[in-house]
């Protein structure tokens, strides 16, 4: 290597070293802080915590007495409702858009894509009140109301965007393969088990991680939506948060926990993840 | 956050802080009684002001309240009771309700927390539609005209003439402090009042009297410039950003800060602290932040306390209530550097003023079955008697409501052994007794963004980070509170 | 029943799950919120009073809402711009081929694991004024906290928006920037062109779809984003946050509640959505048709 190449091959590290710093150094300090003692925090400058004096007591009361835990739970729940929700009620729909014919489908289409003009946080506060009065139906009142699993899922266990998405993925498969369905017979609950899910999978794929990523960082409707027994993770944190800053080390504590999960997905499925990030943005 | 926000959730030892403890609590009142001085008071010889219970209470309509309700209902009717209480203030909350509890068989309290009292008082108002609501609700005293016109409370009164409860050993300026054109609306249950916190260490290092704090406005300004050509401390206080404080120093003042008589003779419709008694309250807040002796830590709730273990200042402002928490929080033997002190709010000294009842009261909730709401009262009967006060006040730092509590175990020995707790009770009983002392009562009295408070925080905010000079921050939180009850009072119809 | 009845039936069946939850949660809602405008609502619910488009008026020409429109409108010029410029950065340089590239990609990739609210969090305590480094690092020490000093606390806002949304964009970007065929770029350089040059005049233009999709989808995103001022600032300092998403929720569920008021201010968020959404539905068309 001769030496100008080594010059130019140590400044790239040295612009790519500066660069992490900047997603590096704030979630460094979030695990430093979470293991340091309350009152070594005050001095502001503690970048370094030597694995004698760290303090993981921080963790434990995060994921008892600041409910993090159960938070988390919760989180758990609604995002498999949403998913699934959001992923069956987009391949019906897709595929009644995509291979039946029947009146009005250009409209019904238009009105699916309609829905993404209209954002969620103009529709809350009307929202809140259909799901308090969800909560006085007969039988299943407990578990669609204010303050419940469902009434936290229900507004969104359909999107324009995900009929949209697996539409067009449909719509990509080859015409022949329905007429070779067809000649076997194949009824439509067949060929789409069959044939049209497994092919499009990568599009549902990506409308799942999109769900997923949806529902998980959901704020504004959890908390609006649900008390303490239903609070998700995100709106959670803020409560943990709230006024901690004798127990910083605590909420820094329900932040690394709270980030885990999501750690743990990026690391094993990163390349995954990429793809169907950007599905949306950059087919192909 | 905001917005945000519901439910308990309390970190053991203490995590979510500072709703109380930190102060937004808040004032008014103000003795009424005490005609003569502190300590003696009783109140019974004195009448207030503004009004007094009893005589009121005939006013109101007995059968609002069903207290013989408990009588053929199943036991134990449970109850929920929403408060916001935290850290030390919890913990004692859920001692005494589970002795509550385990007292008697008729009636099951639980309690929900809620992070601060604007929260609590958020939750409260979105349950109004959503018919999500406590049976017992603790409110900030601010919230009393606010939740006179939800109609959606029993007026205490009523309660107190259905099972002719003894209001008689209640500190009168208490009662004042809920009582609106002679109906007294809410049952007393947390007192409290600001106080100086001070850092005894640094004043003596300081070459300060750590015995001798100051009381004036111009003592703390002295103060504070010896405490940083010391160096003792970065800055001599540290203040938080909260409307509160200036409320507290108008009625030491003994000036009114709203006006139709604070909003006791009649609704209000405007505010009344835009004289010359404000102009000087804002020029000295931002003449000390100029000069570097004051140091701002905004709306946190506990930054203001947690500047002095920092060394960036000696002094401090806020509720009493906070004394449980904060000696807890100091008295560990972490902080060396400091040795706190406690002693009356400094500020304008008028024979006409005082400092106002801050603090919350429990409000019997009218949407509860008729058992739920004579439970209700029952509890709030338990929480307001002599016995539980001297536990409450002793192990809190708020005011026992009653004089009879100070005189019996465990708060004798409490303020034997830990004299600061007594400075608050001090303090309101030597207040004067009349319209400025009773308190502001008004809809949008508000909380950081929004209403009255909502003005006065970002005023203050302005002239401490922008440099808006004080007239015109008076003039804009003159104008922001003025636009707030304007829109309420239209709304209210 | 023939075949095309039957057919016709099974996708309306097919359709109607969706259907249903956008009637429901979606169509109806908005009705509903735009003629809650229409009435001026009582403290403490009672009997609404028709005013019209009154209150829409009345609320639009208040200095309160154009502050918030204001901010939003700010706070999406500022975030957006910044946030892909930052994100093209971090995709050109993490397309080099170097060794360990991989660790760097997913370092610029982590925020994707954050949200919104862990990087509020997070950010809201490392600005505090007692105990967080950012405090420190500022030179901040005994001045008003940031997130309450009415000059520092969009930035800030904004600046943790930004953050939060780098590894995003850094994905996205990133995925564009590999359709630029490499031989192009070696061309060039045989061309004797150098890296600016090579840069502005070979992978923009072919990044720039990407981009126009990112700053797109980012401004829809800047215009509904909410939880980072709920946390950081609730708003404030003097309303210098109070973007239109918080400005809803206060107006809507505060003490006192006012819903007619709220449909104004959410009226308002709508339209610009509206605008940007047929922005992005052309373009996604567009890149459709490409596709196929």
């Amino acid at each position: 290597m001769s030496g100008r190449r080594w010059y130019r091959t140590a400044g790239r590290y040295a612009t790519l070293t500066v660069l992490a710093l900047m997603f590096v150094f704030p979630l460094y300090m979030m695990v430093v802080n979470s293991l340091l003692p309350p009152e070594q925090l005050l001095k502001k400058a503690n970048f370094w915590v030597s694995p004698g004096d760290a303090l993981w007591g921080g963790y434990s009361t995060a994921w008892n007495d600041g409910h993090i835990g159960e938070y988390l739970g919760n989180s758990v729940v609604v995002t498999t409702l949403i998913v699934a929700g959001q992923v069956v009620t987009a391949v019906l729909a897709a595929y009644a858009f995509a291979f039946l014919d029947f009146p009005l489908k250009r409209t019904l289409f238009v009105v699916f894509l309609t829905t993404m003009m209209i954002p969620f946080e103009v529709v809350f506060f009307v929202n809140l009140d259909t799901i308090t009065d969800f909560g006085d139906l007969p039988l299943v009142g407990d578990y669609v109301g204010f303050d419940t699993y469902g009434g936290l899922a229900l507004p969104f266990l359909a999107t324009g965007f995900g009929a949209f998405l697996v539409r067009q993925a449909f719509l990509s498969l080859p015409r022949d393969l329905r007429d070779a369905a067809a000649l076997d017979g194949y009824g439509h609950f067949r060929f789409l088990t069959r044939v049209a899910i497994p092919l499009a999978r990568p599009s549902i794929a990506a409308l799942g991680l999109f769900a997923f990523f949806g529902a998980w960082n959901q704020y504004l409707w959890p908390l609006v939506a649900s008390t303490e027994d239903h609070r998700t993770v995100q709106v959670g944190l803020g409560f943990v948060s709230e006024g901690s800053v004798d127990q910083v080390n605590v909420a820094f504590a329900a932040l690394v926990l709270a980030s885990i999960p999501l750690f743990v997905l990026l690391i094993v499925f990163q390349k995954q993840l990429v793809r169907g990030l950007t599905a949306g943005a950059v087919k192909g | 956050m905001r917005p945000m926000r519901w439910l308990p959730l309390v970190l053991a030892v203490a995590l979510v802080a500072g709703g109380c403890g930190g102060g937004d609590d808040d004032d008014d009142t103000s003795t009424d009684d005490t005609s003569t001085d502190d300590t003696s008071t009783d109140d019974t010889s004195t009448d207030g002001t503004a009004a007094s219970g009893d005589d009121d209470a005939a006013e109101v309509d007995p059968s609002l309240c069903p207290v013989d309700a408990l009588t053929d209902a199943d036991k134990p009717v449970e109850i929920e009771y929403w408060h916001a209480m935290t850290r030390a203030n919890e913990e004692e909350l859920i001692r005494l309700t589970d002795e509550f509890n385990a007292s008697q068989s008729d009636v099951r309290v639980t309690l929900s927390a809620s992070p601060s009292y604007p929260e609590n008082l958020t939750r409260y108002t979105a349950g109004l539609s959503t018919d999500e609501l406590p049976d017992l609700y603790q409110g900030e005293e601010t919230n009393l005209q606010l939740l006179i016109d939800s109609q959606s409370i029993v007026p205490a009164a009523a309660c107190i003439a259905a099972a002719d409860y003894d209001t008689s050993g209640i500190i009168e300026g208490v009662l004042t402090r809920y009582t609106v054109e002679g109906i007294q609306y809410a049952m007393p249950f947390n007192v409290s009042n600001p106080i100086l916190y001070y850092n005894k260490t640094a004043f003596t290092a300081a070459g300060l009297d750590p015995e001798a704090p100051p009381t004036t406005l111009e003592e703390v300004r002295e103060t504070s410039q010896a405490i940083v050509d010391s160096g003792v401390a970065t800055h001599g206080i540290s203040f938080k950003t909260d409307a509160w404080f200036t409320e507290q120093w108008m009625a030491k003042a003994g000036e009114e800060y709203v006006n139709n008589g604070n909003g006791r003779d009649a609704r209000a419709t405007a505010v009344a602290f835009d004289n010359e008694t404000g102009l000087a309250l804002y020029t000295w807040l931002s003449d000390m932040e100029k000069d570097g002796l004051l140091v701002s830590t905004g709306t946190g709730d506990l930054e203001h306390y947690v500047a002095i273990p920092n060394n960036e200042s000696a002094m401090t402002i806020d509720s009493s209530a906070a004394l449980g928490t904060i000696f807890q929080l100091f008295d560990q033997g972490q902080y060396a550097n400091v040795d706190l002190g406690a002693a009356p709010m400094p500020g304008p000294a008028s024979a006409d003023g005082g400092v106002l009842v801050g603090g919350a009261s429990n409000y019997v909730v009218n949407r509860s079955s008729d058992a739920e709401q004579a439970a209700a009262w029952k509890f709030a009967e338990f929480l307001a008697d002599e016995q539980t006060q001297s536990e409450w006040a002793a192990a809190t730092g708020y005011i026992p409501i009653r004089e009879a509590s100070t005189t019996i175990s465990p708060l004798v020995e409490r303020w034997v052994e830990q004299p600061e707790l007594k400075v608050a009770y001090d303090q309101l009983l030597a207040g004067a007794d009349n319209l400025a002392t009773a308190g502001p009562v008004l809809g949008p009295a508000g909380a950081r963004g929004e209403g009255m408070r909502g003005a006065v925080i970002d005023a203050i905010a302005a002239m401490f980070a922008e440099g808006l000079p004080p007239e015109d921050a008076l003039a804009q939180a003159t104008e922001g509170s003025n636009e707030a009850i304007e829109d309420y009072n239209d709304r209210v119809g | 029943m023939s075949r095309r009845v039957r057919e016709a039936l099974l996708g309306y069946a097919l359709v109607l799950p969706a259907l249903l939850v956008f009637g429901t949660f979606i169509f109806y809602p908005f009705v509903r919120t735009a003629w809650l405008g229409l009435f001026e609502q009582p403290l403490f619910g009672g009997d609404s009073t028709w005013v019209g488009l009154d209150q829409y008026l009345d609320e639009w020409r208040s200095d309160d809402f154009r502050n918030s429109l204001f901010v939003t409108v700010k706070f999406a010029v500022f975030t957006v711009p910044v946030g892909i410029s930052l994100g093209v950065l971090l995709a050109v340089v993490g397309h080099q081929r170097l060794r360990g590239i991989g660790v760097y990609r997913t370092i610029f990739s982590s925020t994707v694991a954050t949200s919104i609210a862990v990087a509020s969090v997070l950010f809201f305590t490392l600005f505090n004024q007692q105990l967080g480094v950012l405090t420190k690092l500022l030179n901040r020490e005994g001045e008003t906290p940031v997130l309450d000093d009415p000059r520092l606390a969009f930035i800030a806002v904004c600046g943790v928006t930004i953050w939060q949304n780098l590894g995003l964009s850094f994905i996205v970007i990133s995925a564009g920037l590999q359709a630029v065929p490499d031989e192009l770029l070696e061309a060039a350089r045989v061309d004797g062109a150098g890296a600016f040059r090579r840069f502005f005049r070979v992978t923009m233009p072919l990044l720039s779809p990407t981009l126009l999709f990112a700053v797109v989808v980012g401004s829809i995103l800047a215009f509904q984003a909410f939880a980072q001022v709920d946390l950081l600032t609730e708003g404030g300092p003097g309303d210098r946050t109070n973007v239109l998403t918080y400005a809803i929720k206060t107006t809507a569920l505060g003490n006192p509640p006012d819903q007619g008021a709220a449909a104004a201010y959410a009226m308002a968020l709508f339209a610009i959505t509206l605008l940007l959404t047929v922005v992005q539905l052309r373009f996604l068309e567009r890149r459709v048709t490409y596709e196929r």
